[in-house]
């Protein structure tokens, strides 16, 4: 499974800066897909080969314009077989819209949904009669929501503290400085749910925000039964992926489960029928046991 | 070739204040010379009298000042819309006006198709029909193992049968935006680029309309000459050099029947690269082929949801739109195109876009005064009165959707702007009133170009109901003319050229089989269009 991790944030919030660093300091092979490839301004050192589409770095990485169809971008940059695509969402995308694909994308398995902000002016770009709606809908189902410029904000870091408390109060919030400066701030492993913790600055430093745990029951669901728990989840779930029996077919269903939208979709041989359970510190595991215990045929 | 052609009318309506009416227009080297009396024949030795068009009515030659040269394309694959459509290659596509007359021709068309090939259909508009909506079911019917596609006319939403569905991998459990389900599971009915590029791909689709091409080019203009349009637009193309080449190529052919206007797209590049092709282009053109124009799009669509309204919003409680650029970068955007040169079309349907382009436009002109920068608000569906006057104050021009009433008004009505505000979009008589130049278009293929139509709509604001919408915006017809010639003519730089019937511009006419003064208004769509003249020469309808 290629691992997709959906970058959003509005106009400003770094994106791109971000996406630079994580290119120019990956240790893994990683291919970028990004809306307006002018705006990529990868140091040219690193630059193995350019086209109109299409940048490969020396590290094996790879920067990509999705052009008009998304999936047929991914389809592209899976060839090249990445071990992680990062997708940086346009300035007034809804990231959301783009991340739910990767729940039925062969292949694709979605990572925590980033959404970037400028500390600095959130709070004023949150209540703009033209675009807080469209700041507002980015935050609203991110996992990780990234405050940049925090070195700057002042007064105005308390309000965007709030701001995302008010719209997203199950967001893990990392506050992360000027991502242009050296010494990379913000590490891929901080964009995680699961983390090594050791390359990872931000965890270091405060507890892990996420909780995880594993359903383990071979026997199936009994469809309708889940269709029903998946449909009525706490908001302290975040993500369910894994691999799970159903009462009416044989065979092994990969499920993925992001913030109120699922999909299972039929599976090869399954190497084991487990369900992996992310959520917030607030996730009440044993009234989840309960509840999946319930739904089984 | 210096010999001097005097076309004879019933009536010439030249546009020309100096002289509005005439009988004859004399020609000579492409250009007008001239028009008025018998006398003209006079006036310059040897000219030979043409009397073909003795009978019938010679206006200005049309200018379609938003439309789109993918018209010429998708005629590719059938068309399944519920209004009859005139076809490119002649005659005419019939609607289908109920469900069941949509079914019966896809299961003819299917009956057609070698085995391997998908279904794929356009134009397809349930609003129209009672009853149940479309289902997978029914495509299931025709097929139950060749991928069907059925597209919206809105295009915004896509009906698709089971294979479809299962090669996308959408199914029951697929719990995502954009895929519509009832008790049954899904639908079939997708909505929104995600699931619709999706499908279309899985289906052997993708990529059928990626690229305009030479015939697709020449189809265009055929079925523009058709319309009685002799300058049409093309008004958001990725303008790379090859694109450049073939349309320099196609267009100075002497047959090709019209002059084109090609606007750069914005969104096809980078800010950085598309100013400085913006810039590489100008001054290229040719006599048939025009550049200068740079398009930008700020919103969606008002029937799809997507334009951005002002308060109240959408009627029926649907979240506003979205943005495809933020205001907020838009000024640095209209900034650096018009430092370049370049003539900025902005698409704004509802008014909060229009609001953000009028803002954007005014900063900009405060530290980069260009007084004749002509910045045109395309569609501008919603704008009133107050906007019109800071339109008006700030030398901006409105292209406004005149055929959305006939097409759309309806719904407008009940569901997006409501019914207080529906009857007050595009207001082209407000906007002429506050000093706005006014054009009206199609946006082909989004509405059939016609502008015969959209001076109808103009002139008798009727919607598919029958019922007046806003009859205090209707136009005189000399005004829907207007709006049909000299008017997109000035929003695409092109009025010293084109849009009048006058000394020293191109002989571009449109020749009428009745007079548009003449006939009952309502019945202005029903005129015919005899033939079209480009440079002189004559192109048969
Ligand atoms: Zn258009």
């Amino acid at each position: 499974m290629i691992r997709l991790l959906v970058i959003g944030g509005f106009l400003g919030a770094g994106k791109t800066t971000l996406v630079n660093r994580l290119l120019a300091h990956a240790d893994r092979k990683i291919a970028v897909l990004v809306n307006d490839f002018g705006a990529v301004a990868v140091d040219a050192a690193l630059i193995a080969a350019a086209d109109a589409t299409s940048i490969t770095l020396a590290n094996g990485c790879v920067c990509c314009s999705i052009g008009d169809d998304f999936g047929a971008a991914l389809e592209r940059v899976a060839a090249g077989k990445p071990e992680l695509v990062i997708v940086e969402a346009s300035g007034v995308a809804d990231p959301w819209r783009i991340a739910q694909l990767a729940l039925i994308e062969p292949g694709f398995e979605l990572g925590p949904l980033v959404v970037l902000a400028d500390a600095a002016d959130l709070p004023r770009l949150q209540a703009d009669r033209a675009v807080g709606d469209v700041v507002r809908g980015q935050l609203s189902y991110a996992d990780i929501v990234v405050l940049t410029k925090t070195d700057i904000a002042g007064a105005a870091l308390a309000g965007s503290r709030a701001a995302v408390a008010a719209i997203r109060p199950q967001a893990h919030v990392i506050e992360a400085g000027n991502l242009a400066a050296s010494g990379g701030d913000v590490a891929l492993a901080d964009l995680d749910f699961a983390v090594p913790r050791a390359r990872a600055r931000f965890m270091a430093e405060a507890a892990h925000p996420f909780r995880t745990w594993t359903w383990r029951d071979a026997r199936p669901f009994d469809r309708g039964a889940l269709r029903g728990l998946l449909g009525s989840l706490p908001a302290s779930v975040l993500r369910i992926k894994g691999f799970c029996g159903l009462d009416d077919d044989e065979g092994d269903w990969l499920l993925q489960y992001a913030a109120e939208r699922w999909a299972f979709t039929r599976a090869g041989d399954a190497p084991e029928r487990a369900l992996v359970v992310i959520g917030t510190e607030a996730m009440d595991q044993p009234a989840l046991e309960a509840d999946f215990a319930a739904a089984l045929r | 070739m210096t010999a001097v052609r005097v076309f004879k009318a019933r009536r010439v309506v030249t546009m020309d204040p100096a002289l509005p009416e005439a009988t004859h227009v004399a020609v000579r080297e492409g250009r007008i010379l001239g028009a008025g009396g018998a006398e003209l024949l006079g006036f310059y030795p040897g000219a030979a009298e043409d009397g073909r068009f003795a009978d019938r009515v010679i206006v200005p030659g049309f200018v379609e000042g938003h439309c789109h040269a993918v018209e010429g394309m998708v005629w590719r694959l059938p068309y399944l819309g519920y209004f009859d459509r005139a076809m490119p290659a002649g005659g005419t596509a019939p609607g289908a006006r109920t469900l069941a007359e949509a079914l019966a021709r896809l299961r003819s068309l299917e009956a057609a198709l070698a085995p391997d090939q998908p279904l794929l259909v356009w134009g397809f508009d349930p609003i129209y029909y009672e009853g149940p909506r479309l289902h997978r079911r029914d495509l299931d019917a025709i097929s139950p193992s060749r991928p069907i596609v059925v597209s919206h006319a809105s295009g915004h939403i896509i009906n698709v049968n089971s294979v479809v569905l299962e090669r996308a991998g959408f199914s029951a459990d697929s719990n995502l935006d954009g895929l519509v389900r009832d008790a049954d599971g899904l639908t079939g009915e997708l909505m929104g680029p995600p699931a619709m590029q999706r499908a279309t791909r899985v289906a052997g689709g993708g990529g059928l309309m990626s690229r305009l091409d030479e015939e697709g080019l020449r189809a265009f203009a055929r079925q523009a000459s058709r319309v009685g349009i002799t300058t049409a637009t093309d008004l958001q193309r990725k303008l790379d050099a090859e694109m450049v080449a073939m349309m320099r190529r196609v267009t100075g052919a002497a047959d090709f029947p019209v002059r084109l206007v090609a606007a750069l797209g914005a969104r096809e590049y980078s800010l950085a690269d598309g100013v400085a092709r913006a810039g590489e282009l100008l001054g290229t053109g040719t006599g048939k082929l025009h550049f200068g124009i740079v398009k930008l799009t700020l919103d969606g669509s008002i029937q799809g949801f997507t334009g951005r309204l002002r308060w109240p919003g959408y009627h029926n409680g649907a979240a506003n739109g979205m943005w495809y650029i933020a205001p907020s970068e838009l000024e640095g955007i209209v900034e650096a195109y018009l430092r370049a040169g370049a003539q900025i079309h902005i698409h704004t349907n509802g008014d909060e876009a229009s609001e953000a382009a009028i803002g954007a436009l005014e900063n900009v002109l405060a530290r980069c005064p260009r007084p004749e920068h002509r910045t045109t608000l395309q569609h501008c569906q919603m704008a009133d009165a107050a906007q019109f006057r800071r339109m008006a104050a700030l030398g901006m021009a409105a292209n406004l959707f005149v055929n959305h009433i006939y097409y759309w008004g309806e719904q407008h009505a009940a569901l997006t702007a409501g019914p207080a505000r529906a009857p007050r979009m595009n207001a082209t008589a407000t906007a002429r009133r506050e000093g706005v130049p006014v054009a009206i278009h199609s946006d082909a293929p989004v509405t059939p170009l016609g502008p015969l139509f959209s001076m109808w709509c103009a002139v008798n604001r009727l919607t598919s109901r029958g019922r007046v919408f806003g009859a205090g915006e209707r136009l005189s017809v000399a005004a829907a003319l207007h709006a049909v010639t000299l008017g997109p003519a000035w929003t695409l730089r092109l009025d010293h050229a084109v849009g009048s019937i006058a000394p020293g511009k191109f002989a571009d006419f449109t020749v009428l089989e009745e007079d548009p003064f003449l006939v009952p208004p309502e019945r202005l769509r029903e005129i015919a269009v005899h033939a079209t003249v480009l440079a002189g020469e004559v192109f048969h309808a």
